[in-house]
């Protein structure tokens, strides 16, 4: 991307709060934050290692709830409570990898659909631990030296520099040699294996990392909306992040960022649209023509026509 | 007058009657309202809406609050928590309401409260029946739906009359199921009943067949069963293959005794359900003339008449909020919270007025709704068999 | 004991449909690779389907069933040919993509025609159960299941027995000689899911009459029936059969002497574990149609 144009768009993100008054907006701008962290988490898995994993809506909701218990229950700040999300999730990330790389493409999906599935029922069952249907509400906002976050400037500016550093880690694995062993083994497994890259331990390491993000994305969202209840497991976020993911185009780093805004402010912008009769048909009509046109996703489809 | 003057005064009478329409001088009030209206259970979200724009209605045809139309802005919440507290943002900062009625499940009311905090607005609660959304220390809450706390002691008085020994739960797998086994479990223990099995189904289980085996086995007689209408009518045609012969009794209220006639047929006879509107008999509701006009309105506008048992709530809720705007003198939404603690009216469930409920400084509102029990006899709702003729 | 055996009769029972759910998606997923997330939406489309014959139309009971069928093949077809033929060369994921917005849209456009209150499915058969011994089975159930296991048949012998079957199969193992002994991948494609789909519209409108028909009713179903294609094998149609009474039976023995409250856990765990073991599924010999 050309300098000029990403020194405007940093500058623009750096002083949204001034230029965007209405807090709604910036209430949406900041959901689409913490999705583009969870898009950026999925695209490494998605895009980068060709594996499809749709429970990854488990590993934002484990954030979620290890930082929110941990505030509520041990009353832990949540500067330790995002490591501790991240860690958590990290943890069942690794579980999963080692269990499910045995397998492949459609058989892979389904274990993650399965733990994702397992993870959800355990939440809404094990009241003890998570209250379960009730949720946790009071999950308290992040403080910091005696200034607390609870704010939404405040808030919009920690989400940026979480989104901000989770793409400057994606990047980093991305370009590193453990990047390109990731591309080796979406593009052919059996040749990559033959020139030295070990797929369960590259694969698994990409599911860790793809988790922990997924989780602090989860942490951020606890902290944010303050309630954290079953509801975070729903199958319909983890196809919100593909279709972030897949729209906005995987494989690609700005793909998933470009997909995590349009997926977020399409479905506020129905709400203002349209009668709420139509808002989700047209959300799915939106989606069929969009993937019709611009199959590769939509930063590819720009980058060709650029050239 | 020349050709021109009488375009000059048509063109002046037509701007006229479009700025000024219908007597109404001022920008109507806004109310928002934020229901499940798509998803699992958009039928209920959608007979709260019904219920709601009949209240709109009836309000703007009396002249409206304090000479003003009132206007709904409604939102969907799609059974989602985060939807909720979205739609809420959206409908106190861009809509700019000052009042709200919502969300319907216990679990979107809990996401979308701290905005109400952040912002100042009131939300009168209209369905959510979790004990913690008034004991949560909100002040902007105002509930008019009972806790299922209040219900378990609604019934308490006819517990007895049942002569239910041994009883077991069978509840759906959220907050109001586990609420509301909870809570009657408490109250039933507390009169020396046993409580057998307490079994869960998932909200979008069809096939109970498994619980039910179970529950057959434990010797009880008398089976609660919580859950939304649906659900119902599926676990009494299982029931009924099953061969399950105790006393059913469903709470909650959102059991439409009607359309479990309708659907369950034979199935649900001999069935006791807790509802909080009796549409079979208006008359016998606190406010009898309103309850009428509002069964006879719900049918003329077409609505399905199982939904009434529901949509009454829309109602209630859209009256309280205009009353204490009334009150209030204007639509601020400070002065509407402070409203809302005088108000003392009656709506068709029955008489609404405010106690303090949580903790101290910081209580909600919670009203003291009336509750009822009817019972399906001969493919009919009636009064239950155990009560002598009111 | 008496619990046991009606546990494992419903079992069986809801075996059976599970299976039926299964068989069409093994068949989609097996031969276009595809993973085809509106499938529950085929399912919902033929249980409003026989309602709207029943109900609005005055049909018979059979009819109305035999016409939701045929509707859901055509649906399929369609589907097939507007929405996925142009969009295959590209990857599962666009493919897939693309049956996430279709599953939105239908379910919704099916929500604001229908509404969201469920429907009542009248049905001619009795509802006094049969009862052998300590066993109620509902008549309805009966019928249920003794047609799913005749569709399934049904399914198998047309994949083994005809012309169209064979080119099926050639196409699943090997498409490009397939293509050059010439089979019409194209046509195959639309055929397959079109098939595949009507078989899903069939267990809606077999089931609908037993449940109730909503909106949301596939959401619940496309996941069963994905479990029941892991089970079974990829393609596996006696393998999906047998997934699919296991699943069946494994749930309800789960939630009759474990909890009721994880009962859905049964399944997933199942999968996990089968794919963990058996990736090819518990009766694969080899991944195959048929």
């Amino acid at each position: 991307m050309r300098a000029g144009g990403a020194v405007l768009a940093a500058l623009a993100l750096l002083t949204l709060p001034f230029w965007l008054t209405s807090p709604y907006y910036v209430h949406v701008t900041i959901m689409a934050g913490i999705f583009t962290i969870l898009a950026l988490s999925l695209n490494l898995l998605l895009g980068y290692t060709g594996q499809l994993s749709l429970g990854h809506a488990a590993f934002f909701g484990i954030g979620a709830y290890t930082s929110a218990l941990l505030a509520l229950k041990l009353e832990w700040p949540f500067w330790i409570g995002l490591p501790a999300a991240a860690l958590a999730a990290g943890l069942a990330g690794w579980a999963i990898g080692r269990l499910a790389l045995k397998v492949r493409g459609a058989y892979f999906v389904l274990v993650t659909i399965s733990f994702a599935g397992v993870i959800s029922l355990v939440s809404v069952n094990w009241m003890e631990l998570t209250n379960g249907p009730l949720g946790l509400p009071g999950v308290p906002a992040p403080e910091l030296a005696g200034l607390s976050f609870r704010t939404k400037s405040a808030y919009y500016y920690l989400v940026l520099l979480a989104a901000a550093v989770a793409y400057l880690v994606c990047h980093r694995l991305v370009h590193s040699r453990l990047g390109r062993a990731f591309l080796a083994l979406r593009e052919n497994e059996a040749l990559a294996e033959s020139v030295g890259v070990d797929p369960v331990r590259t694969l698994v390491l990409a599911a860790v990392v793809s988790a922990a993000l997924a989780g602090v994305a989860g942490s951020l969202y606890a902290h944010y909306t303050r309630f954290v209840s079953p509801e975070v497991f729903l199958f319909s976020y983890t196809v919100t992040m593909v279709i972030m993911v897949v729209a906005g185009g995987k494989g690609t780093l700005l793909g998933p960022v470009v997909g995590a805004l349009l997926f977020t402010v399409l479905p506020e912008a129905l709400r203002e649209a349209m009668a709420w009769q139509w808002q989700m048909l047209a959300y799915g009509v939106l989606l069929v023509v969009l993937v019709y046109f611009l199959p590769r996703g939509i930063v590819p489809a720009v980058s060709a026509w650029r050239r | 007058m020349s050709k021109r003057r009488w375009s000059l005064l048509f063109a002046a009478l037509a701007v006229g009657a479009f700025l000024a329409p219908a007597g109404f001088a001022q920008a109507p009030i806004k109310i928002g309202v934020i229901e499940p209206l798509s998803g699992p259970v958009a039928a209920s979200g959608n007979y709260v809406r019904m219920g709601a724009e009949i209240a709109r209605d009836w309000i703007n045809a009396k002249g409206g609050v304090n000479g003003r139309k009132v206007e709904l802005v409604i939102e969907d919440n799609k059974s989602d928590p985060k939807e909720a507290a979205s739609a809420a943002e959206k409908l106190i900062v861009r809509d700019k309401v000052p009042a709200i009625m919502g969300a319907w499940g216990s679990s979107m009311t809990l996401a979308a409260m701290p905005k109400l905090e952040e912002y100042g607005v009131p939300m009168v609660v209209e369905t959510s029946s979790a004990a913690s959304v008034t004991k949560r220390g909100n002040p902007w809450i105002f509930r008019i739906s009972p806790p299922s706390e209040m219900e378990a002691l609604g019934l308490e008085q006819y517990v007895d009359k049942l002569g239910a020994k041994k009883v077991d739960f069978l509840a759906v797998n959220t907050d109001w199921g586990r609420g509301s086994i909870q809570a009657f479990g408490d109250m039933l223990k507390k009169k020396g009943v046993e409580v057998g099995a307490a079994e869960m189904m998932e909200q979008s289980a069809t096939d109970m067949n498994a619980q039910i085996t179970k529950i057959k086995s434990t010797g009880g007689d008398t089976l609660f069963l919580t859950t939304a209408v649906e659900q119902i009518t599926l676990v009494l045609k299982q029931s009924q293959e099953q061969r399950l012969t105790r006393k059913v009794i469903t709470t909650g209220g959102s059991s439409s005794p009607t359309q479990l006639i309708k659907q369950a047929g034979a199935a649900a006879e001999g069935s006791y359900h807790i509802v909080f509107f009796m549409p079979w008999f208006p008359e016998a509701m606190p406010d009898g003339k309103l309850a009428k006009a509002f069964v006879d309105e719900w049918a003329k506008r077409g609505f399905p008449f199982e939904g009434l048992t529901e949509g009454f709530r829309g109602h209630d809720g859209i009256a309280t909020i205009a009353e204490a705007i009334k009150i209030a003198g204007k639509d601020e939404p400070k002065a509407i919270q402070a409203a809302l603690w005088k108000v003392s009216f009656t709506g068709v469930n029955g008489p609404i007025k405010f106690e303090k409920d949580g903790p101290a400084g910081k209580e909600s509102g919670q009203s003291k709704p009336s509750i009822f029990v009817v019972q399906i006899k001969d493919g009919k709702v009636a009064l239950p068999d155990f009560l002598a003729k009111k | 004991m008496d619990a046991l055996l009606q546990h494992l009769v419903n079992g069986l029972v809801l075996g059976g449909t599970y299976a039926l759910l299964g068989i069409g998606l093994t068949l989609i997923f097996g031969l276009m690779n595809l993973v085809n997330f509106a499938h529950g939406e085929f399912y919902t489309l033929g249980a409003y389907l026989t309602f709207a014959g029943l109900a609005l139309s005055g049909l018979n009971f059979f009819v109305a069933l035999a016409l939701a069928i045929v509707l859901g093949a055509v649906a399929g077809a369609a589907c097939e040919r507007l929405l996925l033929a142009p969009l295959r060369g590209q990857s599962i994921d666009t493919t897939m993509l693309v049956m996430i917005g279709l599953w939105i849209a239908l379910q919704n456009g099916e929500l604001l025609v229908w509404g969201g209150v469920a429907k009542s499915i009248p049905h001619p058969f009795p509802t006094a159960p049969f009862t052998l011994g300590p066993v109620s089975i509902a008549p309805l159930r009966v019928f249920v299941v003794v047609t799913a296991l005749a569709l399934i048949v049904a399914a198998w012998l047309l994949i083994q027995r005809t012309r169209l079957g064979r080119a099926m199969r050639a196409t699943f193992q090997d498409r490009e000689t397939a293509a050059l002994m010439g089979v019409k991948i194209g046509r195959i494609h639309t055929v397959t899911f079109a098939f595949g789909s009507a078989l899903a519209a069939a267990a809606g409108a077999l089931l609908g009459p037993v449940f109730l028909a909503y909106p949301s009713m596939g959401d619940l179903a496309s996941l069963k029936a994905f479990s029941v294609v892991i089970l079974g094998g990829l393609g596996n149609l006696p393998g999906a059969t047998l997934g699919g009474l296991i699943l069946g039976v494994t749930e309800e023995l789960g939630a009759g002497y474990v909890s009721s409250g994880y009962r859905d856990a049964v399944g997933f765990v199942i999968i996990i574990l089968v794919l963990l073991l058996r990736p090819s599924g518990l009766f694969a010999r080899a991944e195959r149609i048929g």
